[in-house]
């Protein structure tokens, strides 16, 4: 989180800068303005008469705009300054920067204040992966502005940088020449603008700044004035709280087609895109506060669900997406993201999402609206996705270049193992992937006889839910241990390795009730928990690594789903300490949890040890916090009505959620706590 | 589709042919489409009314305007380049509802098969 760069966003326009406020991109970092995937300022250096300023402080003004206190001079020593430079910082179509210069001396100053500017125009993969550009740059200094451009054949990109004050533009930057008076001070407003996304459009959309920042601002007061209010004696989950819900406020994106509305988008910087599955999880995690989100998404993905056979982006019909880019390597299908498929648990949290959805808001019309999709998402699992003919969802990509290999959430190449540390061949067939099934035949089943008055329809998707949970608990269930395999190989052998997945098939029904003890009984146990929370891979598997991405490190979204899994067989107790060794880990992170931290036990080091990773904040970690409030109070809508059912870690004390917003109304739930956790 | 002389053309008038589309069924609008061909531009106005559809040659109101080569056409029509990665790169230049694109390009056929399905 400190890793000293400072970044502010509006959707997915970004700028990352280290604390002065400089941008000095390489190929291979993620600094510089970016826009829509595509990198529009790689460098931009301000200096005062040749010399680069030192920073004082920076202060954070909200996740979209920012301010630098300078002073010159790149040495430790600044106690004889006698200019200070202030830049505030906000993002716009592009951005706006205020510059400011005192002059503390009693005599005037003449100073040259220089920004050298320059753009390399990356796609963020060739950022993520230092590849070659292939196109042409130009640079045209006019009297008014600077215009640096990227072109590769019809595919074009530009950004505008012009100031209020007069400068001299050149190719490489702009030079004020400044005279300030004794005791006086300099302003000037520079603007960079970035070309809108679309041939056949006006190249530059000019916006007032002040009216953007007016707007993002009203705008966040009013997000953080919805959300349920939490009230409660540990000071630091409120504290967690307001961080949740400004961060995921930050990551809301909004696509161009969803007529302003927003869903979540992934994390900052990589991730600032839509993705069917993490915007679906953080979605669920988000619902008893707002269901905004949710509904944007499944429109979204709704509107790019797949309709054809596709092999390059791993397209079939009824397809949900895995993640959307907009880059000049997506352009010239140099990667297959416009949109690429390649996730197999998508499509069936879609339905997961729609049902959540609708017994959270009561909103009957949606569910309608979005039948056809549903419909075909359903269908999806049994006509596509079951590649071995066995009844359970398969994945193997079809793209062997640039599609991905492991379609789960654990999709990093070592992540599905043997006890033995051997690795199954493709298909694979998670576990978890039967279970997100399952439950989407289960609620599909109520949504068509309830909304779509298709009896005969559910009737048939309860049938089959009821054979794969009887087959999944034969076929998975590992005997002589008593969890669930990870993953079924080609010749349908167990993949032994004991991991947290069986958290997420807790959450998904479809584990056997004789069989859930057993379950709960690993997921607290020494192998998996590690005191913090539960580890994606136990100890004592050969691949198990307490900082391996996911064969030993704790995930905090993938824990919040685990809870919810263990109270959703009563398991409450459970639950409660799951959500106080995150919670109390997010004290650590400030409020924000990372994407994952390392899975040593607690009592070895004190501390959750983050996972080296850029990814932050990171949207289901933001949402992780909320889903933990929910399984702590135990918030489940029944009917018209919201149950409450508290299990709180001692610790908490009391806690009170105020004015949760759903089918009734605003409801308050109240809580105490009493469940005793080892910590 | 049998390879057409002109791919375009053919995907109008088989496009002409379907009455009720059940993927545009959330789809309401018209596009207006200008197939640049050398000197001269070709029209067409693809209307959508709740799924039904309606295709005829010149220009009229519309809420989204599509305009491309016609070798990019050609291409886009037979299924060999995708229409979005095709607005992406400037090929096909968009502008208007954005949305009604989105529905529009599930007209185009599948892309050819990299190899039987494993």
């Amino acid at each position: 989180m400190n890793d000293g760069l400072v970044k502010i966003l509006d959707g997915n326009t970004f700028v990352v800068s280290d604390e002065r406020g400089d941008i000095e991109a390489s190929l291979t970092d993620p600094t510089g303005l970016f826009s829509f995937d595509t990198r529009f300022l790689s460098r931009w250096i301000l200096t005062v008469n040749g010399e680069r300023l030192n920073p004082l402080s920076v202060d954070d003004l909200q996740y979209f705009e920012t301010r630098f206190f300078l002073v010159p001079g790149t040495g430790t020593v600044y106690i004889d300054a006698k200019l200070s430079v202030i830049r505030q910082r906000a993002v716009s179509t592009g951005f706006h920067e205020e510059l400011t210069i005192l002059n503390h001396a009693d005599k005037a100053v003449s100073l040259d204040v220089r920004i050298d500017a320059g753009c390399d125009f990356a796609d963020l993969f060739e950022v993520k992966d230092a590849l070659k550009k292939k196109g042409r740059y130009s640079a045209k200094a006019e009297r008014r502005k600077l215009t640096l451009g990227y072109e590769r054949g019809p595919f074009a990109r530009a950004t505008e940088i012009s100031a209020s004050a007069p400068a001299r533009y050149d190719d490489g930057g702009l030079t004020f020449k400044v005279r300030i008076p004794a005791h006086g001070e300099w302003t000037t407003h520079v603007d960079v603008v970035t070309a809108r996304l679309g041939a056949g459009q006006a190249p530059f959309e000019r916006q007032d700044p002040a009216r953007v920042l007016t707007r993002m601002r009203r705008n966040l007061e009013r997000w953080l004035d919805d959300a349920p209010r939490v009230e409660c004696d540990w000071d630091q989950l409120k504290a967690t709280y307001r961080r949740s819900l400004v961060d995921l406020a930050a990551l809301r994106f909004s696509p161009p087609i969803a007529g302003g509305r927003s869903l979540p988008a992934a994390g900052l910087p990589w991730f600032m895109t839509m993705f069917g599955r993490d915007s679906i999880f953080t979605s669920l995690q988000a619902l008893p506060f707002t269901s905004e989100l949710a509904a944007t998404t499944l429109r979204a993905l709704g509107d790019w669900q797949g309709v054809r056979v596709d092999d390059f982006r791993d397209e079939d019909p009824g397809r949900i997406l895995h993640e959307m880019r907009y880059g000049e390597m997506t352009a010239f299908e140099e990667r297959p993201h416009s949109p690429y498929y390649g996730s197999v648990d998508a499509t069936p949290l879609y339905v997961v999402l729609l049902d959540e959805y609708e017994r959270w808001t009561g909103d009957r019309a949606l569910v309608r609206e979005l039948e056809v999709e549903a419909r075909a998402a359903l269908r999806w699992i049994d006509e596509y996705a079951d590649l071995q003919g066995t009844g359970y969802i398969w994945y193997q990509r079809r793209n062997e270049e640039t599609g991905l290999e492991n379609q789960c959430w654990k999709d990093s190449w070592d992540s599905i193992s043997f006890r033995d540390g051997s690795l199954p061949g493709f298909p694979r067939a998670t576990c978890e992937l039967q279970g997100y099934a399952y439950d989407a035949k289960v609620r599909g089943a109520r949504l068509a006889r309830e909304i779509w008055k298709d009896p005969e329809l559910a009737d048939r998707l309860e049938r089959d839910a009821a054979d794969l949970k009887r087959r999944f608990n034969r076929d998975y269930w590992v005997d002589d241990d008593q969890y669930f395999a990870l993953a079924l190989d080609p010749d349908g052998r167990q993949v032994d390795a004991l991991g947290s997945n069986n958290g997420h098939l807790l959450w998904s029904g479809i584990v056997d009730k004789s069989k859930a003890k057993a379950v709960a009984r690993h997921l607290l146990g020494p192998r998996l928990f590690s005191g913090w929370g539960v580890r994606t891979l136990a100890s004592g598997e050969a691949r198990y690594n307490p900082i391996g991405y996911h064969t030993g490190t704790v995930w905090p979204y993938d824990n919040s789903f685990i809870a919810w899994g263990l109270r959703r067989y009563g398991f409450k107790d459970e639950a409660a300490e799951i959500a106080a060794g995150i919670l109390d880990a997010a004290e650590f992170f400030d409020g924000r949890l990372p994407e994952a931290f390392g899975g040593y036990p607690r009592s070895q080091t004190k501390y959750p040890v983050q996972y080296p990773t850029a990814c932050s904040p990171q949207a289901w970690s933001t949402g992780t916090p909320l889903l933990l409030l929910r399984t702590m109070l135990g918030l489940e809508p029944y009917g018209e009505h919201l149950v409450v059912d508290p299990a709180l870690p001692q610790d908490i004390g009391h806690l009170e959620l105020l004015d949760i917003p759903g089918r009734w109304g605003r409801m308050d739930a109240f809580g105490r706590g009493r469940v005793d956790v080892r910590g | 589709m049998a390879k057409a002389a002109d791919p375009t053309a053919a995907f109008f008038e088989e496009l002409a042919t379907r009455t009720d589309e059940p993927l545009l069924r959330k789809a309401t609008g018209a596009t207006q489409l200008e197939i640049v061909d050398g000197r001269t531009v070709r029209r067409w106005v693809i209307e959508v009314d709740k799924g039904r559809i309606s295709v005829r040659k010149g220009s009229g109101a519309a809420t989204c305007l599509i305009r491309a080569d016609k070798a990019v056409f050609d291409k886009v029509a037979t299924g060999k380049l995708n229409a979005v990665a095709a607005v992406l790169r400037g090929d096909l230049a968009v502008d208007g509802d954005w949305r009604l694109l989105v529905r529009l390009q599930r007209l185009f056929p599948s892309p050819p098969r990299r190899r039987g399905r494993s």
